[in-house]
């Protein structure tokens, strides 16, 4: 027995999904449009976070209202389970050896508690594959840590290097350590498929999602290891580019400010800039970085009195690095996203319909998108039960009431 | 996991790390430089004992062979041709356009080499009418939105100083690779993986990409923090020797660790045990009907502030794991050099390079055990420029003969 399979290169792979927010559900998303059968597994008693913050249809916040949950988690079935009943946990068992792979991101030890961790499933089940992902990993001090991805920002030095010298760290937008995790996660898992699939393996895949973000940082760490700086936040500075950074441009009717990012990174762009600036084409990098407060403000002046659209265009088309930064109504209109036909509107039962970002990767043999948006609390509880695990009406009722469903 | 995939890499500094993440799952993966090296060799930063090596490239290419190939000549083309019979993935991250004008673009390929997974990584994708933009670093994460959102409110917006964009877009070059090769088990068939850089950025946005299509509205900016329709939403807060992330709200999602915060600061003096009788998982709701106090949260949210002023970032990170609260330290680098953590989970790799030295990188990205097993970890050293053209044109069948010949004819 089963759901109705999906269509793509995953079609007929099985995974059970018991993360949460962000970093662990946006791998069961991208598997999900490939055509895996996605079971998320939840509880309303301990309500995700990625349901209650926004951004929320029409501004209203409400746990079936979150667009960050539609976006991780569309193309999923949803299952309601509080796996502290025992019901609750018989039935996660019984899933687990249905699946392929078991994702989740509890803290460290919370499921061996259950026996429900890849030990215990791996006894039930040889060739599981399971991710265990965490701010911090499976062993170690720390291990215990428990929180977000902003936590997970912090621990990972990425908080610390966004912002300016003079100032308390600004960080980077939201939980950082959630954007890099899933990438890492998502290559390992579909890795550990391929080799189950020719040598009958299980494998496991402990995740700090915090050693994913620091791969992004290992051109830093390896100096500060290696008897080098240690870096630190520079603000929009650039080691090898100048100028580099945001500057302002005209203000456009409705908004409070608008921006442009620009870029220079030879010696050949910047004679074109100087140009437009009627400033001096022939200063080398370095003389550049001794100006850098002249040309900034130089540069500045130049953008204040233009559109950020228009910089970006007329930079762009003299072969020099510039984009608007970018409002999301922008990048609703940005041709280049539409092009990519990035945002996708998914018929809702509760709000008529929904917007989701498309996958991350254009594939062009087989395209893909998701086949249904985010479950509701509980919405395929019936459905899971019965076709999955061939239960009847009856015993589903006896699982509700005994509260294994909430 | 991947032994028996070999990957050949062109990428230059925009997407070296996509090889990487599957040379660390086991692939065989051949960096392919010009003659001349890389341009990734010219990337900040550079070793501090060898200041004509570049960090960024090292960091990237740990784990991979290296050879030289001059793709702009017809000697290195066919080279190359003859090395992709071998191969599984080819991962390039040159300017659109530029891999047509030496033959070697995905449809020629595909022809060719039916079976092949090309991944193309760009700043914007590679059709489109900006996929001839001039790319970077900020100006991807200004198209992708992050770069609106982040920085002090009274001064512009500001990146990661640690340039990101291109490793978001190498992570889903790699993400997206692996999903054609489940396809070519079904297929047969090779295609193309087209990354946007700029689809990547949007990742960094917790969704917020898409708040006008919802009809929600835009996040703002704010230090630390951010604001949400003018409010501003402190994320941070001030410690004896740094900072914390230090996140405290009401709710189903995080009252419990209120609560919890609470008990600390009854344990240590600084609130009054009355205050363990409120419950900050339901408090919302019982202030919306009047039952609750609206001056609670904020007057407890004050004392804690107070409270962690006074300590270290690690007596914090300390009582954090004791109460289980919702907060960490902001560490450094030189923090993360001397993690105990890290050092525990033996995140730090001591590599030989092969002139000798010693040099640390950080681990690979995840701790795999197959059937059971932990799993080796690479040590092979980034390569130097051309180091093993021996090795790898001879398992094609050239004699050191024609290899002298291809170097002195600078093909290789």
């Amino acid at each position: 027995m089963t759901l109705p399979q999906g269509t793509g290169p995953l079609a007929g792979v099985k995974i059970l999904d018991l993360s949460w927010i962000v970093a662990g559900p946006t791998v069961g998303r991208a598997m999900a449009d490939y055509g895996a059968t996605v079971i998320r597994v939840e509880s309303p008693t301990r309500v995700d976070t990625a349901r209650v913050v926004g951004p929320f249809h029409r501004d209203e916040p409400g746990v079936e209202n979150s667009g960050l949950y539609g976006n991780v988690n569309a193309g999923k079935w949803g299952l309601t389970l509080d796996l502290r009943v025992s019901g609750g946990q018989d039935i996660f068992r019984r899933l687990a050896v249905w699946s392929d792979i078991v994702c989740e991101s509890f803290t460290a030890g919370v499921l061996a508690r259950w026996q429900l961790d890849y030990q215990h499933l791996r006894e039930l089940k040889p060739d599981l594959i399971m991710l265990s992902s965490t701010l911090l990993g499976q062993n170690g001090p720390y291990n215990q840590v428990s929180g977000f991805g902003s936590q997970g920002a912090g621990m990972a030095g990425i908080q610390d290097l966004a912002g300016w010298p003079d100032r308390a760290p600004a960080g980077p937008f939201g939980p950082y350590t959630d954007y890099p995790a899933p990438r890492f996660a998502l290559t390992a898992l579909l890795a550990a498929l391929d080799h189950r699939n020719r040598t009958g393996e299980g494998v496991f895949i402990d995740q700090a999602q915090a050693e994913g973000s620091m791969q992004l940082l290992a051109p830093a760490l390896i100096d500060y290891k290696n008897g080098g700086p240690a870096l630190q936040r520079r603000g929009n500075d650039d080691p090898q580019m100048c100028p580099h950074g945001v500057y302002p441009c005209l203000v456009p009717d409705g908004r409070d400010e608008s921006w442009v990012a620009i870029a220079v990174a030879t010696d050949e762009q910047w004679r074109t800039l100087a140009e437009l600036l009627a400033a001096d084409g022939s200063m080398s990098f370095d003389q550049r970085r001794q100006a850098q407060s002249e040309i900034d403000a130089a540069l500045s002046q130049w953008t204040s009195s233009r559109s950020a659209a228009e910089v970006e265009d007329s930079l762009q088309s003299a072969g020099i690095s510039a984009h608007r930064l970018a409002t999301t109504e922008d990048a609703a209109n940005d041709p280049q996203l539409v092009h990519r036909n990035h945002f996708l509107r998914l018929a809702h039962s509760l709000h008529g319909e929904t917007v989701v970002e498309g996958p991350r990767y254009i594939l062009s043999d087989t395209p893909a998108e998701p086949a249904r948006p985010a479950p509701q609390y509980g919405e395929h509880n019936e459905l899971i039960l019965q076709e999955v695990l061939g239960l009847s009406e009856r015993e589903i009722g006896e699982l509700a009431a005994s509260g294994a469903l909430s | 996991m991947l032994c028996p995939y070999r990957v050949i890499d062109l990428t230059d500094e925009r997407g070296v790390l996509a090889g990487q993440m599957l040379a660390d799952l086991g692939a065989d993966v051949i960096q392919v430089e010009p003659p001349n090296g890389s341009t990734g060799r010219a990337v900040a930063p550079f070793f501090a004992d060898h200041p004509d090596e570049s960090i960024y490239w090292a960091a990237y290419t740990r784990g991979k062979r290296g050879i030289t190939c001059d793709l702009e000549e017809s000697r290195g083309r066919d080279l190359l041709l003859r090395l992709l019979e071998t191969a599984d993935f080819l991962f390039e991250s040159s300017d659109v356009g530029a891999m047509a004008e030496v033959g070697l673009d995905y449809q020629t390929l595909h022809d060719r080499f039916p079976q092949l997974i090309y991944a193309s990584i760009s700043a914007f994708g590679q059709t489109g009418p900006k996929a001839h933009y001039v790319g970077s670093d900020l100006a991807i994460w200004a198209a992708g939105t992050p770069l609106l959102m982040s920085g002090d409110d009274d001064r512009a917006p500001v990146r990661i100083s640690q340039p990101q964009a291109w490793g978001h877009a190498s992570g889903d070059a790699a993400g997206g690779s692996m999903l054609a090769l489940h396809a070519r088990h079904q297929t047969g068939c090779g295609q193309h993986v087209d990354i946007s850089a700029q689809v990547s950025a949007a990742q960094a946005t917790l969704a917020q990409v898409l708040a006008h299509q919802l009809g929600a509205v835009d996040p703002e900016r704010y230090g630390g923090g951010v604001k949400i329709r003018g409010q501003a939403i402190r994320g941070t807060a001030d410690v004896a020797d740094g900072y914390i992330v230090l996140l405290m709200g009401p709710g189903p999602a995080v009252g419990h660790f209120a609560n919890h915060a609470v008990k600390w600061l009854v344990d240590i003096g600084a609130a009054e045990a009355e205050l363990l009788d409120e419950n900050f998982v339901t408090y919302a709701d019982r202030v919306a009907t009047g039952q609750a106090d609206p001056a609670l949260f904020p007057r407890m949210q004050d004392i804690m502030r107070e409270a962690v002023a006074k300590r270290t970032k690690q007596e914090m990170l300390d009582i954090s794991i004791e109460y289980d609260l919702l907060l960490a330290p902001v560490l450094d680098i030189v923090d993360l050099g001397n993690s105990p953590q890290l050092a525990h989970r033996g995140f730090w790799q001591e590599i030989e390079h092969a002139d000798g030295r010693r040099v640390v990188y950080p681990g690979p990205p995840l701790n795999i055990l197959v059937d059971g097993q932990s799993q080796g970890i690479c040590r092979r050293p980034p390569p130097d420029l051309g180091q093993h053209n021996a090795e790898i044109y001879g398992e094609l069948g050239l004699s050191a003969d024609e290899i002298d010949a291809l170097r002195a004819e600078e093909a290789i």
